[in-house]
């Protein structure tokens, strides 16, 4: 058998068995796929498919972490070019003399480069910054996979350089270097002036091996896949491609009867979310923003989707099946979670962690095993409708010091409905502050008004604790006067009352528009019915999570301020990548066990280091507290002020603040 | 080892008790009701009993209205079966009264323990255990926060003032008042509770109103009270200032 | 009037104040009316006390059976007396003994059962008492009916009686089948401070809302020269040792201050504080029913209040 011929049968072999071993490996992955639930995720493919080339082409996520996205980008755009260099290695093998032309051999040879460069990068970056975010991911896969893509890289320089001389011993045909293939022409003149080129054995040998470290290395890497995290290469398209696009705010689409929202197998996930399992990069990226991880809990958003992923190997290497809520991930990491999504918008291969966690949560909570305070909240939701666990009837008590009533929606027709919220109807704290934004609102003109005891708890929390029962009798207490009282639209003050009313009442038929009092404060200005004299404060902005991330409301509030005369300085995390104030998801009335920072001290630290800001700007009722108590916890009283943004609107039109502290000089 | 867990709602004393100031009577029918958290206690120490050592459980309630999520909840929590006693029963219905019912259901049934709460807000004519027990002529223990069977072998810990527990071995049929069980109640999802409404049958057994021991309630009035504490306005810094002033004056600061 | 019958109850040391604290209404109910107060008394160890009890008439249940407190023997053995002196009030302190005994009894001997009663007064030729329900939200007033009843009285609504007299003994003897066994009694744990003798107790209730929060509280004690105590719901999650909670199941404090943070007084808990010199109650909830029994009451956040009033204390 000539050289030749080994290489032919070598790789017509390794071709058939790393497939077919390939496609046995994939092959118990699309069963469990096929057993979970459905998801309409072929929807509107052409936008699909525009956002996934973006993303795809684009690396737009990726480049959000520059460095890692750069060598990122070499090795993905390697992958891809490096398609041809297959293609002609193989076809040299089969087609003595074939040859890319010059044009596409430098492609080839500049890609090997560029992926070399990156592989350094990526070592680099692995050893000498090591990032926390990968701490948790498996190492040793990551340079393995770089190992891997080295070999091969090698692989190429070393055929392509002794081609030349192994086709003229082989099959006596003259192959020139060619200057363009640059680095096969540096190596193959390299290999001539040691005199290696001459000798038949070695050049035949060099040019083998090459082959076999390419070739190989390839077919090798096909065969390692599908238990590595570089499936990704794989899944990572189709799952940008799948990427939800109901409404972001949305947790639970619309439950069927049979089918509830608590994830206690495989078969209780959506076959996206076991699609994401698999096409985790372990890249962390979703670690190093969540606010659970920063504060010391024991969740990490990644570390959740890797425990799911090898429970489901385990499960299907024939282990028998662990409870996925409790065991393969545990209650404390699932409690831990405050819903904020960072982890999502942080995700390059568009995975989504709070459906997950929240299924999971649902689990737990269906047996029973929920935290002894958010226990009380849902028993006090059940019963009056409140987290406070105060009586309904008290629910308006708070319009009780206003000069002028607040109309009855339920009673006489009104062009916007408010929305109130717990928070800002009980807490005697900021039940100054509901007052104030009903007096601005006077001020304005605004026809509204609210359900009085007719509102309840949106349930926006309930559901993110997993309890989706109150969730449902929560909105259908709501729905009773929102489907009754006469209004144009709502507002709410408070973020996830609105994320609730907008995202999740619309599979219960309500689709009323709903806005957010900044955009209400913001129209009632441009229309001139309210007129800001300029404050000239320096402010920074906090983008609640349910406001921000959830519903993509980042303007308005900037708006607001602009039209207020305010310098807004940014945090560095700011609009979509803001930082969680650590009370949502019901957070706000767990234990704080094991907490080693506050996410909200963290926050008013971040905002400290501006300088001269003496305003932290909230536009959510429970940033408010949250943010009230980190600047005392933090020693920043004196230095910066929490207000809501409503509190600074009432200055600047000069309505008289009942705080004498809120008072700006 | 069979047991019975006797349940009862009562007000929600998060609103104001509403009282007839002319007649002195309660109004019944202005409260909303709730079940009574002591009972929620012996459920749970009755659940944790058929975890560790294997029991059946009955959750039985008199049926005063709204007792369905009541028993539907029990069952969601892991209770075995649902017993509604129905009758021409309302929320007033006097404690004896419903220790009667109670008793004349779990007489001719075989449970080798009864437990129930130690007490409700609303048994002023008497505590549902003691009552029980009594009419049936078993053995009875309140105040008690665990209680342990194995092979019809009970064991229960009484609590005392001071903090003093005896521990006691009781023969079977006893009837057991619960104060605390050993972990604090679990939760019932709603989603499961309603589940559990759907796909179980609560069993419903028809019961008589007793002539039994009534108390002469003259009226009942709201407590008019002794003194309430001087409240000290302000924020925090404020309170602060006035607690040390205080503090000064009973010559209770250091050094 | 007939008879009055008072059950004592065995302390660690002589009989219970709860137990006295019966003995003094009932003479006075009897005095203007021509009746008699017999007293009961278990086991051997009794019969010294019972001899100087300032009542007509004593029995004494003397069975070592009865030493130690034996709920099955002890109902058994009242339900006999009760038959056999058929009087018309029967009074038993709302302790364990008293929910023991108090419901059993009367359904064994068909009597109704007024419970958690605050007071007895006549009227005319009628007994009334008052009676706690709703948690102390509401007030009853019932007439005790000349067929007798059973009255079971909050501790701590009169003074415990401490006149010496001497009464007519006599001997009960025991004759009930034993369907209970007291297997052991186990000392409350002491742990590592004794909150009955400290002068100043911070006592801290739900509202301190997570055993995070707990180190603010023994900041605030050790800056005020004091030591930290606590309701029941905080021992029942864990939080705290037994030891440390005051209550009806708990200790009984008289300190020359006491605190109360987030605690909003059920009346298992007042009863064990309410003799205190001062009491200042911090509870978001102005209409709690701590506030009754506080001399000083403030309605702002006890976790903001804690570290500012401890930094002060140490003159930061």
């Amino acid at each position: 058998m000539t050289g030749q011929e080994g290489l032919a049968v070598f790789t017509i072999l390794i071709f058939a068995g790393a497939t077919a071993y390939f496609i046995a490996r994939m092959l118990p992955i699309l069963r469990v796929l096929r057993k979970a639930r459905a998801t309409d995720r072929l929807d509107n493919w052409p936008s699909r498919l525009g956002f996934m080339l973006g993303q795809v082409f684009g690396h737009k996520r990726l480049l959000q972490k520059r460095l890692s996205g750069i060598l990122h980008f070499f090795i993905f755009s390697g992958f891809v070019i490096l398609f041809i260099d297959i293609v002609a290695s193989i076809g040299q093998v089969f087609v003595p003399g074939l040859k890319l032309d010059a044009a596409l051999a430098f492609i080839v040879d500049l890609w090997v480069a560029l992926v070399l460069v990156g592989i350094i990068l990526a070592v680099y970056q692995r050893a000498i910054i090591r990032p926390e975010r990968y701490h948790g991911s498996d190492e040793k896969d990551g340079y393995v996979i770089l190992g891997m893509i080295g070999v091969i890289m090698v692989g190429i320089m070393l055929h392509e350089s002794f081609y030349p001389f192994a086709a003229h011993y082989w099959y006596h045909l003259q192959v020139r270097l060619d200057p363009w293939e640059f680095l096969g022409y540096t190596l193959g003149h390299l290999w001539l002036q040691t005199g290696m080129a001459s000798t038949p054995v070695i050049a035949e040998a060099g040019y083998i091996t090459g082959y076999v470290l390419d070739i190989g290395m390839v077919f090798a890497f096909l065969a390692y896949l599908p238990t590595s995290k570089h499936l990704h290469i794989f899944l990572a398209v189709p799952s940008i491609f799948l990427h939800k696009t109901r409404p972001a705010g949305e947790l639970v689409p619309p439950l069927t009867e049979d089918a509830g929202m608590a994830i206690r197998t495989f078969q209780d996930m959506n076959w996206k979310d076991v699609l994401d399992v698999f096409t985790c990069t372990e890249c962390g990226r979703c670690q190093a923003v969540c606010p659970a991880h920063a504060a010391g809990q024991p969740l990490s958003p990644k570390m959740v989707i890797l425990e799911l992923r090898d429970a489901l190997r385990q499960e299907l290497a024939g282990a028998e099946p662990r409870a996925l809520a409790g065991d393969v991930v545990s209650a404390e990491e699932l409690w831990a979670c405050t819903t904020c999504g960072a982890c999502q918008e942080a995700c390059p291969v568009f995975i989504e962690h709070v459906p997950k966690i929240a299924g999971l949560r649902a689990a737990l909570l269906e047996d029973g095993e929920i935290d002894k305070n958010s226990q009380k909240v849902l028993v006090a939701w059940d019963r009056q409708g409140n987290s406070f666990g105060q009586p309904l009837r008290r629910r308006p008590n708070w319009t009780k010091g206003l000069d002028v009533a607040i109309k009855d929606a339920r009673k006489e027709p009104v062009d916007w409905l408010w929305f109130v919220g717990d928070f800002a109807s009980y807490d005697p704290r900021l039940q100054e502050l509901s007052r104030l934004v009903a007096r601005l609102l006077q001020r304005a003109g605004l026809d509204f008004g609210i359900l009085y005891e007719g509102e309840s708890n949106a349930g926006n929390e309930a559901l993110r604790l997993g309890e989706y029962g109150l969730f449902e009798s929560l909105a259908q207490k709501n729905l009773k006067w929102l489907n009754e009282a006469q209004y144009r639209q709502i507002f709410t003050t408070d973020p996830h009352s609105l994320n609730a009313l907008r995202n999740e009442y619309r599979k219960l038929g309500f689709d009323k528009p709903v806005k957010h009092y900044t955009q209400v404060f913001v129209d009632l200005i441009d229309q001139g019915r309210l007129s800001p004299a300029p404050l000239g404060v320096r402010v920074t902005y906090h983008d609640p999570c349910y406001l921000g991330r959830w519903n993509r409301i980042f303007d308005a509030p900037r708006q607001l301020l602009e039209k207020m005369g305010v310098e807004l300085v940014e945090m560095p995390r700011h609009g979509p990548n803001s930082f969680c104030c650590g009370a949502g998801g019901g957070r706000i009335w767990m234990e704080e066990d094991g907490i080693k920072e506050r996410p909200a001290d963290n926050r008013i630290k971040e905002a400290a280091s501006l300088e001269d800001v003496g305003y932290f700007v909230v536009a959510c009722p429970k940033d408010m507290s949250m943010f009230s108590a980190a600047v005392q916890s933090t020693g920043n009283d004196g230095r910066m002020k929490v207000v809501d943004v409503a509190e600074l609107l009432a200055q600047a039109v000069g309505l008289t603040v009942p705080d004498a502290e809120l008072a700006i000089k | 080892m069979r047991i019975a867990v006797l349940l009862k709602s009562v007000p929600d004393l998060i609103e104001d008790i509403p009282i007839d100031e002319e007649s002195g009577e309660i109004l019944y029918d202005e409260m909303s009701y709730i079940p009574s958290e002591w009972d929620d206690q012996a459920l749970e120490e009755a659940l944790l009993i058929k975890e560790e050592s294997g029991a059946e459980v009955t959750a039985i309630t008199v049926d005063t209205g709204e007792s369905d999520t009541m028993l539907f909840t029990a069952l969601a929590k892991g209770a075995d079966h649902g017993v509604k006693l129905v009758g021409d029963f309302d929320p007033s219905l006097p404690n004896r009264q419903r220790a009667h019912i109670f008793s004349q259901y779990l007489g001719p049934q075989s449970f080798d323990l009864v437990l129930s709460g130690v007490q409700a807000i609303d048994d002023i004519d008497g505590q549902i255990p003691g009552l029980v027990a009594g009419i049936l002529g078993w053995p009875h223990a309140s105040v008690v926060t665990e209680v342990r069977a194995h092979d019809n072998r009970v064991i229960f810990r009484q609590e005392y003032a001071g903090g003093l527990v005896a521990e006691i071995k009781v023969s079977t049929p006893a009837v057991i008042g619960v104060q605390a069980a050993r972990k604090p109640p679990r939760y019932a999802s709603i989603a499961k509770v309603r589940q559990i409404a759907k796909s179980s049958q609560l069993e419903e057994v028809e019961m008589s109103i007793q002539e039994v021991p009534s108390l002469e309630i003259l009226r009942f009035y709201k407590p008019i009270a002794s003194g309430h504490a001087e409240m000290i306005d302000g924020d925090v810094d404020e309170a602060v200032d006035r607690i040390i002033e205080i503090l000064q004056e009973h010559n209770l600061m250091r050094g | 009037m007939g008879l009055i019958l008072v059950v004592m109850e065995n302390g660690a040391s002589g009989f219970t104040d709860a137990s006295r604290e019966l003995l003094g209404k009932a003479r006075e109910l009897t005095k203007h009316q021509d009746g008699q107060v017999m007293a009961v008394g278990f086991g051997p160890q009794s019969e010294k006390a019972l001899r100087r009890l300032a009542v007509d008439r004593v029995i004494c249940a003397d069975s070592a059976l009865l030493a130690s407190y034996n709920p099955a023997a002890y109902e058994a053995c009242l339900d006999q007396i009760i038959k056999a002196n058929a009087p018309c009030i029967t009074l038993i302190a709302n302790t364990t003994l008293g929910i023991d005994l108090g419901a059993g009894v009367a359904s064994r001997c068909n009597l109704p059962l007024i419970a958690y009663c605050t007071d007895l007064q006549i009227n005319g030729n009628k007994i009334t008492a008052t009676s706690q329900i709703f948690a102390g939200k509401a007030v009853a007033e019932i007439r005790i009916p000349d067929s007798g009843a059973i009255v079971t009285v909050l501790p701590g609504v009169w003074n415990a009686d401490t006149d010496v007299g001497d009464p007519d003994f006599e001997t009960w003897p025991v004759d009930t089948p034993q369907m209970m066994e007291v297997l052991k009694v186990i000392e409350p744990e002491t742990g590592d401070v004794d909150i009955t003798k400290a002068d100043i107790l911070v006592s801290v209730g739900r509202g301190i809302e997570s055993p995070e929060n707990l180190p603010l509280a023994e900041d605030l004690a050790t800056s005020m020269g004091g030591v930290v105590s606590c309701s029941r719901p905080v021992v029942d999650a864990g939080w705290l040792p037994k030891a440390r909670q005051v209550g009806k199941s708990g200790q009984t404090v008289k300190p020359k201050l006491y605190l109360a943070l987030g605690i909003s007084g059920a009346p298992e808990h007042l009863q064990g504080m309410r003799d205190a010199d001062l009491i200042i109650a911090v509870n978001t909830d102005e209409n709690a029913s701590i506030m009754d029994v506080a001399h000083y009451g403030t309605t702002v956040d006890m976790l903001e209040l804690m570290p500012a009033l401890a930094q002060r204390l140490r003159g930061e």
